[in-house]
């Protein structure tokens, strides 16, 4: 079944992650070589269409796109009318005139690239919707532990930090029980949901999460600006509470983990410095690794398809 | 005009068992009840067929938008959805534009309503000067005209010690207070339970707590002032168990609601973001739907009223986040409680007819209808074996933000008589 859109990991059967996965092992090939663009996409073109700051992201997609030989229009939000108070509907019956083939979209409003789906013809790929979904992050953390653990069936995921704001703990955490990796969460009572998955084990204590024996752990960004009410008291208590302090790096170097992080980095707050030249971490893999699944997912995707 | 009614079966809050025989209305006023009646000269004869006569319903919460928001709802669209549903008299709430605070605009709704209702179209007023919680609104003027609900709907009198002057003040006058309920620092900006759907959907859920803190709350301060508190759509279980404790003590004038889409939707139905259940309170668990209906049954919620709240299709096409809250209810809630509660038994007709119909008008201080020789007439035929389509043609409603759009379920109102007036007849 051709999907139109990529809103979310949920809607995307096991197959399909396996197929995705393995399309962009040759895109990451490419890498290695002189010329790195195929023509898979010339004359399609690819809207960028960012609400929230982003440079990781927004460049990944941006080189994806062109790796494949895609036009790729930046819509400049800050400068749009969208501050005049034109609604985000208006917007979109704007762009809809513009014919692009694919729009990435991020957005602080959950469910807001679902919207724009709805609305137009295009392809809209979901570059991250508040709290909700970040599904190409999923992807790339997914192929990159696939790189380290071809059967990555039984291995075990501690993804420590602020699970409630963070879409990619909940995203990365969907496709991981998909492809058969355990996930356990781990941070401040006040940022863990008390209720969620069932499948996913939830600590609020760094021992008790360690005895769980992860293979990876995996630090989310600590994302002060999406903090309405205070959640714990300062950085420094959440760092020595469920940072990788210099001691835990050692004890995590001791057992031979591997260390993820979806940037960018507060250093001194998930991580202190040494983690930055731990020979198992794979946050610059990851980087790397996103754009090829990014240019697995927009050639993967089919511009006008229907949409259940 | 005189109608004579045959064959049909006849509902009251008084008891479960439908009673056989005919009806004939005469100049609006019901003169006999008996079997096998025979038309006299002139009469129109309605064979019902065993369908069932029972009261007009009464709705004491609905939105009608007006003034300020009547491209969502007007009286008069909003009226014919109420007579389309079999609601023969409704509470308008007063979070309209301006807000309805004063004799001014009360006595420009109840213009409007005289003008363009063929149903009493009642107001309630607000307690604070454009639902603002800073100042008192002018609760005599609004007295003056009828006005006996006060409330700040859609927000919680944020300040205790206001309400609680609000309620020495105007107890004294007969009048009431009913509550919308909400801690809005727990309750943050979003209609959505805190629970599994939140975390799914990434989106801050506001937690039961939210609501039943301000329920014991505001029943507390009655408590304290002696005067009637109503709560209004209570959406939870511990919510509902706060009130039956309050009545169980019988030392405070506490009555309650519960809206058919709390009794039947829970945060499930959201699925991917459907802002047709995204309503405030919110859905939340089934457990909340079993308990909510316990509560109905127990007498823990004297009434149900359905919320009404009008929204065009623009607002609620937009993500779940920006979409307004609430649905609309008045053309579908009769139907709508009969298919899934009466039609199978989970209670009976004199329950609806009670918490519909009977206690609403109570609450609000109105004659009850019934159906009994010498009463006006303010009645409904339903057709329990009929069908209705909800579609957007059949509603009545200016906007058509319901679960139940396009659905189709058992039970048709197919006549409404109030008075000497013919409102509905198909």
């Amino acid at each position: 079944m051709p999907h139109k859109d990529l809103l979310d990991i949920v809607s995307l059967e096991r197959e399909e992650i396996e197929h995705l996965l393995d399309q962009a092992v040759p895109f990451k090939d490419l890498f290695t070589r002189s010329v790195k663009k195929v023509p898979a996409l010339k004359g399609k073109s690819v809207l960028m269409l960012f609400y929230e700051a982003s440079t990781r992201t927004h460049s990944s997609f941006e080189v994806a796109a062109k790796r494949l030989s895609a036009d790729v229009t930046n819509f400049d939000v800050a400068h749009s009318s969208i501050t005049k108070g034109e609604s985000v509907r208006e917007t979109i019956e704007t762009l809809q005139a513009m014919r692009s083939d694919f729009i990435i979209v991020r957005h602080s409003r959950a469910g807001l690239p679902g919207t724009i789906a709805r609305l137009t013809r295009a392809s809209v790929i979901n570059a991250g919707d508040g709290a909700h979904a970040h599904p190409t992050q999923a992807l790339l953390d997914a192929f990159t532990i696939k790189e380290k653990f071809p059967d990555p069936a039984g291995k075990r995921v501690l993804i420590i930090g602020d699970i409630l704001h963070s879409r990619v703990a909940r995203s990365t955490s969907t496709i991981l029980k998909k492809i058969g990796v355990e996930v356990a969460f781990l941070g401040p009572g006040s940022l863990v949901p008390r209720v969620g998955p069932e499948h996913i084990r939830r600590f609020t204590n760094y021992k008790e999460a360690m005895d769980w024996t992860p293979d990876i752990v995996y630090l989310l960004r600590v994302q002060m600006e999406r903090q309405d009410v205070q959640f714990f008291p300062s950085l420094r208590e959440y760092h020595r509470l469920y940072g990788v302090t210099d001691a835990r790096l050692a004890e995590i170097r001791q057992r031979g983990l591997y260390i993820m992080h979806p940037g960018p980095v507060n250093r001194g707050v998930e991580l202190c410095d040494a983690v930055m030249d731990y020979e198992r971490s794979l946050i610059n893999d990851q980087v790397e690794n996103g754009i090829a699944v990014r240019m697995a997912v927009l050639y993967w995707l089919k511009p006008g398809a229907k949409e259940e | 005009m005189t109608l004579l009614i045959q064959n049909a079966r006849i509902a009251s809050e008084h008891s479960p068992v439908l009673t056989r025989g005919d009806v004939l209305v005469e100049n609006g006023i019901i003169k006999t009840i008996a079997v096998g009646m025979a038309p006299a000269d002139g009469a129109r004869v309605i064979d019902a067929r065993n369908r069932i006569v029972m009261p007009g319903m009464f709705d004491a919460h609905v939105h009608f938008r007006e003034p300020g928001f009547e491209a969502k709802e007007t009286i008069a669209s909003g009226s014919a959805a109420a007579i389309n549903g079999g609601v023969t008299g409704v509470v308008m709430m007063p979070n309209t534009s301006p807000a309805i605070d004063s004799a001014t605009v009360v006595a420009s709704v109840l213009e409007s309503a005289r003008r363009h209702a063929r149903i009493p179209v009642l107001t309630s007023g607000c307690v604070t000067k454009g639902r603002q919680g800073k100042e008192l609104a002018a609760i005599d003027g609004m007295r003056a005209l009828g006005v006996k609900m006060l409330t700040d709907d859609g927000d919680t009198t944020a300040d205790p010690a206001l309400l609680l002057r609000a309620m020495q003040y105007a107890g004294e006058f007969g009048m009431f207070f009913a509550s919308h309920c909400e801690v809005a620092e727990l309750a943050g900006p979003r209609a959505l339970n805190d629970g599994l759907v939140s975390y799914r959907l990434g989106i801050k859920g506001s937690p039961a707590c939210a609501e039943e803190i301000i329920i014991d709350r505001d029943i507390r301060l009655a408590h304290a002032t002696g005067a009637h508190i109503h709560i209004q759509h209570v959406s939870s279980k511990l919510g509902m168990e706060t009130i039956r404790w309050w009545k169980s003590r019988g030392d405070v004038r506490v009555t309650a609601e519960v809206s058919p889409h709390h009794l039947l939707f829970n945060e499930e139905h959201i699925g991917d973001f459907d802002t047709h259940y995204k309503m405030n309170p919110p859905l939340r668990t089934r457990s909340d739907n079993e308990a909510l209906l316990q509560g109905l049954i127990d007498g823990v919620f004297d009434i149900i009223a359905t919320d009404h709240a009008p929204h065009t299709p623009f607002e609620k096409s937009q993500d779940f986040i920006s979409a307004p809250n609430g649905i609309t209810g008045l053309d579908t809630a009769l139907v709508s409680l009969y298919h899934h509660f009466v039609s199978s038994g989970v209670f009976g007709w004199d329950l609806l007819v009670k918490r519909y119909s009977a206690e609403p008008r109570r609450l609000m201080g109105l004659p009850v209808a019934s159906i009994a020789q010498g009463q006006a007439a303010d009645l409904l035929l339903f057709d329990p074996d009929g069908a209705t389509t909800f579609t957007e043609e059949f509603m009545q409603s200016k906007s058509h933000n319901t679960p139940f759009l396009n659905q189709t379920l058992r039970g048709s109102v197919d006549l409404v008589l109030l008075g000497d007036d013919l409102l509905l007849d198909r």
